[in-house]
């Protein structure tokens, strides 16, 4: 548990330094922003559909995955680059735990990053229609969306060194694009998991989303065990890779 | 029953008919070797194997061929072996926003052990007085200086050090080798690499030389030292006239060969002061201009090639 949270401590501050850390806090402000504009002259209940149709989206489909990105994939890519990760490896500790310790960091960072970006936004919401109704499931939608994007992304960190390039590839035509022209595939979305977990915590919010969630159906419990399931095979393959590949190339 | 030179008789470090290859290249060939409590030099020129052979030794790479072992066990089966065995890494692995205090910390919650020997192990590489300044201002000499204290900390049996004198000063590296013996006269297996021939002449009383991926020597370190006494010296020599003089030096007993090429005259001698008094004289009876006089491959590869050379 000691060598454990030790990673989690030096990953956050890895993860979070430096510009890196600027410029995910500036994106995490635009959901809020378009939100603040296009509410402007809005009544209560145009405010609530508004937040539907824009911020939430931007929330799920771009700040959180390129978050999720960013840190993601550098929580284990960062140590390779910086040739560091033989110091993690040559420790007696396994290498589940090592990747373990890793995503809990980073989707920690990520979740901080993106609930403020969601409780902003949700902020400015509630100061259109007086409820803040919205605050405590868009930050639930968030995290749990979160742990499946950081997973993935920490293993892709890991497989490649253009993980950014390769996941914003993914995000922008698989997320944003394949996921929504055939409805079917609403199933393996990453963002759609917290989608379903928000739907259920705000029954009204069902008519305005029910475009992205297709057939899938609400429920906070489908959506916290899916991105369990996603988050625990991505550390234990994320381990897997860690213990059989080579640590340094040539 | 005769024994390579390059196996101990009671290893804590084993590396059999190891061999690793990256695509086409073959990086570490067919080495076997071993090491026990002491220390051990791994002598070669850069990009002869021995990082490669360290790192596959650590588990950190796999091998393409053959065996590794630490006390009896392949380091990437069992993670475990790893309380007993500390690398420092040739590369800069360090985390440049931690202070050299909270690095030394670091490595101490992941391998388990007390964080009071932290002071310790910091003041053993006399850096207590940088100790709380982010490793990312450091010098390169105090960076090694970090790692291994970094690697101190852990107290380990097997410490495998990748060039750790490299960008260190004299001082320093006097006393970091000094800290390098005491660590294998109290019983440690100790592995230092390095291309320097003279560095691990100071640390080592054996040696394990590595050359294009094959070992080419192993054993007492005065025996190589010997081995090479008798390594012709390759000279290049820009010079007036260089066919008249070419045809002077080809009967001196001071030469082996000769070969002219344009203006420049390189030159095989076994006995280099000799040719270096012969070859100004030469020069003023034959009334031509001698403008350079340089060894042209006194580096640790050419005197190592020649090992090979000769084992072959």
């Amino acid at each position: 548990m000691r060598a454990f949270l030790a990673i989690v401590r030096v990953t956050l501050r890895q993860v979070l330094g430096g510009k890196r850390w600027i410029l995910l806090g500036l994106l995490s402000f635009v959901p809020a922003v378009v939100m603040w504009f296009s509410s402007a002259n809005a009544t209560a209940d145009e405010a609530f559909v508004l937040y539907h149709e824009a911020p939430l989206g931007l929330l799920l489909l771009i700040v959180l995955p390129v978050v999720a990105l960013v840190i993601g994939a550098g929580a284990i890519g960062d140590e390779r680059r910086d040739a560091t990760l033989s110091f993690l490896l040559l420790r007696p500790i396994r290498r589940a735990t090592i990747v373990g310790a890793k995503f809990v960091a980073a989707w920690l960072a990520t979740t901080l990053i993106v609930a403020a970006a969601g409780g902003l936004a949700s902020a400015v919401v509630s100061l259109r229609t007086d409820s803040w109704q919205t605050l405590g499931p868009t930050v639930v939608a968030l995290a749990l969306s979160s742990a499946a994007y950081t997973a993935v992304f920490l293993v892709l960190g890991h497989l490649t060194s253009r993980a950014v390039l390769v996941g914003l590839v993914y995000v922008f035509i698989w997320e944003s694009g394949f996921t929504y022209a055939a409805p079917g595939l609403a199933n393996v979305s990453l963002s759609r998991i917290g989608l379903t977990a928000y739907a259920a915590l705000v029954p009204d919010s069902t008519r305005l989303l029910a475009d992205p969630l297709g057939s899938l159906t609400p429920g906070v419990g489908g959506a916290l065990t899916k991105a369990l399931v996603i988050a625990a095979a991505c550390v234990l393959f994320g381990g897997f890779l860690l213990k059989r590949g080579d640590a340094a190339a040539e | 029953m005769t024994t390579s030179p390059a196996v101990v008789a009671n290893p804590t470090v084993e590396a059999r008919e190891v061999s690793k290859w990256f695509g086409q290249k073959v990086a570490v060939s067919d080495v076997t070797c071993s090491f026990g409590p002491g220390l051990t030099g791994l002598l070669g020129p850069n990009g002869a194997g021995k990082t490669t052979l360290l790192r596959m030794i650590c588990g950190l790479l796999s091998t393409s061929d053959g065996s590794v072992s630490i006390h009896g066990t392949d380091p990437r089966r069992d993670h475990r072996v790893y309380r007993t065995v500390a690398l420092v890494p040739e590369e800069d692995a360090v985390y440049g926003f931690l202070s050299a205090r909270r690095f030394v910390t670091y490595a101490a919650d992941l391998s388990g052990v007390s964080r009071a020997g932290v002071d310790e192990a910091i003041a053993l590489v006399e850096l207590i007085s940088a100790a709380d300044r982010p490793i990312a201002e450091f010098s390169k000499g105090m960076r090694q200086r970090a790692k291994v204290a970094a690697a101190l900390v852990t107290d380990p049996d097997v410490l495998v050090l990748d060039e750790p004198l490299n960008g260190t000063d004299p001082v320093q590296r006097a006393h970091l080798i000094e800290i390098f013996k005491r660590l294998a006269r109290s019983g440690k297996t100790v592995i230092v690499s390095s291309h320097v021939l003279a560095e691990v002449e100071r640390m080592a009383d054996r040696v394990i030389a590595i050359v294009d991926g094959r070992l080419a020597a192993a054993g007492d370190i005065h025996a190589i030292r010997q081995a090479m006494a008798d390594i012709p010296y390759r000279l290049r020599i820009d010079i007036e006239q260089p066919r008249r003089v070419a045809a002077r030096l080809i009967d001196s007993d001071n030469v082996s060969s000769v070969t002219v090429t344009g203006q420049t005259l390189r030159v095989e001698t076994s006995d280099l002061p000799a040719l270096g008094t012969e070859l100004p004289r030469l020069a003023k009876d034959l009334g031509v201009r001698l403008t350079v006089f340089e060894p042209e491959d006194e580096s640790l590869e050419s005197v190592f090639r020649y090992l090979v050379r000769r084992r072959k």
